[in-house]
């Protein structure tokens, strides 16, 4: 269960101070797919990036695995993101001079996992997400944005996290393959055991999934 | 995939970039090197040209030049007001006087007067005659003998206060240099030429020399000579507790000049003083040139080489602000980023020494003699400084023209030292060059991941 209580985040903009997520309060039970909607400005990536440990909240509570992640220090937060947490962004981010195989490698290099563990582990995701074996020692120019984000599914669950968080998975994708990666991670959802949480302006997303919370103005609507 | 494999695989990521950074790096790592062979050549030569002169000053009496000239013979008291001089570590007191066969001593020069000495025997002659100039100029020519020089000394180890380069006894001993026994040492050639052993005496002074050893320099004047201990020959020749040369020895090359001035300041006008300090100073002055400009581009290729590869770092970490962002969004420490971006300088700074020192090799001796000529051309030495002793005028003349010639014939020499040296440089350029750049990379927030989306 992800817990999220009295949450606030606040920006300086200049002499003004904007609270770009306000008072908020949320759960998440364990192994759904759920999406936060919102039009731009909402909070929506402010949301996404103290839940995954990208930033730190001005106060309030995030409890992943009944520990408080907004009291962590920088070097537990490390951890935190490379053991609980896996990322999918809307343009992938793949390293890349790195090859497919070698991008989904990466977290487990830095969790101190040996070579061949990651090579096979890697090689199996990378099947899992549907990318053919031709594919895997590409570099990602080589690779389609569909062949992308797979590999950036798949690097998500590289380190086996208990939440994978997703901001605008399918934004840089055609709409056909845009389901098929929404299918692909809720099909992930069950079977990985993995909570995962989508920031998306498609409606069409927000409606797959199990849970929606919806955004505005730092607060949630419903 | 290691931290290390993706340093060196990032640092030829843009190949035509990492080419030029790589070309430019390695002229600047080949300028340190070069400046910094130059400047180890340089000092090297002007340490052989200062242990060359030595670290000894001769002090004269004023107005004395060997026999000739006129003037007060030094004292025991000026001995002890040059030995509290700072710097002074031993003073030689010399004395020296000359006998002649017939009138002072039986021995026979082993020496042949020839053209020179018979032209120097017959002016003498005449000058000491000139009162009667009608005999003077009907005198015939004279054969002339040659007078046998006598050297004493306090220190019989120290061969410059012999006047010679080498000292070797070839029979018999030395004798204790406090005794005021009569007793000599022999040169091989007034030996052999008076048929002298050990044990034998001769006569001079009216007094009966015991041979107690008999010498060997490698040169005639000095192998036809005796040396006898200072206090017997003060007493033999009536001049008690006078000397007529000091040999001074300092700490240290560096004080001689020190040393000679604060001498001519405790003896006043009563001596002449004579060092090679400034024969030095003209004949290092070129050297000293090249030291300098060598320095100063050690120091600007090192900078030049370290802001190259700080910009270029710095150029690549706000490249890849997003990519370090992504790294740290899916679990890699501050330490790991750093640690990859410092691989990534490193490779591109050993890469460009390797580089360098190749063209180090290459163009290490040709800028060196252009340094050379720059300096040795504006720097013109001067000759010997008056007032010296023979000996040593003609030592200076000798180290001034040496020393000239031979700094054009100056030669890099590139050792595994200097091959380290580079390769350390390049290090420490790495470092420095990264130090900006992983402040930067450790200010980059995961964060920054979401906002550039």
């Amino acid at each position: 269960m992800l817990s999220v209580k009295n949450l606030c985040k606040e920006f300086k903009s200049g002499e003004h101070k904007v609270l770009a997520v306000n008072n908020l309060n949320m759960e998440v039970p364990d192994g759904i797919f759920a999406s936060i909607i919102g039009r731009s400005g909402s909070g929506k990536s402010t949301l996404l990036s103290m839940l995954g440990a990208l930033d730190k909240p001005t106060s309030g509570e995030i409890i992943v695995d009944n520990t408080d992640i907004a009291k962590m220090g920088d070097r537990k937060l490390i951890k935190y993101r490379r053991d609980k947490i896996g990322f999918v962004f809307q343009s992938y981010n793949l390293v890349p001079n790195l090859t497919a195989i070698e991008n989904v490698m990466l977290p487990m290099e830095f969790a101190g996992m040996n070579k061949n563990a990651q090579e096979s582990r890697a090689s199996k995701l990378l099947k899992s997400v549907g990318l053919t074996e031709d594919k895997y020692l590409r570099r990602p120019k080589r690779l389609s944005g569909g062949e992308q984000q797979r590999v950036a599914i798949a690097r998500a669950l590289a380190n086996k996290p208990k939440l994978i968080l997703a901001d605008e998975p399918t934004g840089n994708l055609d709409s056909s393959t845009g389901s098929i990666i929404i299918k692909l991670l809720k099909n992930l959802a069950k079977s990985e055991g993995t909570t995962i949480i989508a920031v998306t302006h498609d409606i069409g997303i927000a409606n797959q999934a199990e849970k929606t919370f919806t955004l505005k103005d730092g607060k949630l609507t419903n | 995939m290691g931290v290390f494999h993706r340093g060196v695989r990032n640092a030829f990521r843009n190949t035509v970039r990492s080419a030029s950074v790589i070309f430019i790096l390695a002229l600047s790592i080949c300028m340190a090197l070069i400046m910094f062979m130059s400047l180890k050549t340089v000092q090297t030569k002007i340490d052989s040209v200062k242990s060359s002169i030595g670290n000894i000053v001769t002090v004269s009496p004023a107005g004395i030049r060997g026999f000739e000239g006129g003037g007060q013979l030094l004292t025991s008291e000026n001995v002890k007001t040059v030995s509290e001089i700072n710097n002074v570590t031993k003073v030689v007191s010399v004395l020296n006087d000359r006998v002649n066969n017939g009138t002072d001593t039986n021995l026979q020069s082993a020496i042949e007067a020839g053209n020179f000495g018979n032209r120097q025997g017959n002016r003498q002659f005449r000058t000491n005659d000139s009162s009667n100039t009608a005999i003077n100029n009907s005198i015939t020519q004279r054969t002339f003998t040659p007078p046998i020089q006598i050297v004493a000394t306090s220190d019989l180890s120290n061969t410059a206060s012999l006047n010679v380069a080498q000292f070797e006894i070839t029979s018999g001993t030395l004798f204790d240099v406090n005794t005021s026994d009569n007793v000599a040492l022999v040169g091989k050639d007034l030996a052999t030429k008076n048929s002298l052993n050990v044990d034998s005496t001769f006569q001079a002074y009216s007094k009966d020399i015991k041979v107690v050893g008999i010498y060997d320099t490698g040169n005639a004047f000095t192998n036809s000579s005796l040396v006898v201990p200072l206090v017997t020959l003060q007493n033999l020749s009536d001049q008690s507790g006078l000397i007529s040369e000091m040999v001074v020895q300092t700490s240290s090359i560096d004080s001689v000049g020190s040393v000679a001035n604060d001498i001519k300041t405790a003896l006043g006008n009563s001596a002449d003083v004579v060092s090679q300090q400034d024969n030095s100073n003209s004949a290092i002055a070129p050297l000293q040139n090249i030291k300098t400009i060598s320095l100063y581009g050690l120091i600007g290729s090192l900078v030049a080489g370290s802001i190259i590869i700080l910009l270029t770092i710095v150029m690549i970490v706000r490249e890849r602000r997003q990519e370090i962002g992504v790294l740290k969004a899916i679990g890699a420490s501050n330490a790991l980023v750093i640690t990859q971006f410092s691989v990534e300088s490193l490779v591109l700074t050993l890469t460009s020494s390797v580089l360098g020192i190749l063209l180090g090799i290459v163009l290490s001796n040709p800028i060196l003699n252009v340094l050379v000529n720059n300096s040795t051309s504006s720097t013109t030495p001067s000759g010997p400084g008056g007032g010296g002793g023979r000996e040593f005028a003609r030592l200076g003349a000798g180290i001034i023209n040496g020393s000239t010639n031979s700094i054009r014939n100056l030669h890099n020499v590139i050792g595994i030292d200097i091959i380290l040296y580079g390769l350390l440089a390049a290090i420490a350029i790495a470092l420095i060059g990264s130090a900006i750049p992983s402040y930067m990379i450790a200010k980059v927030r995961p964060a920054e991941v979401l906002r550039s989306e």
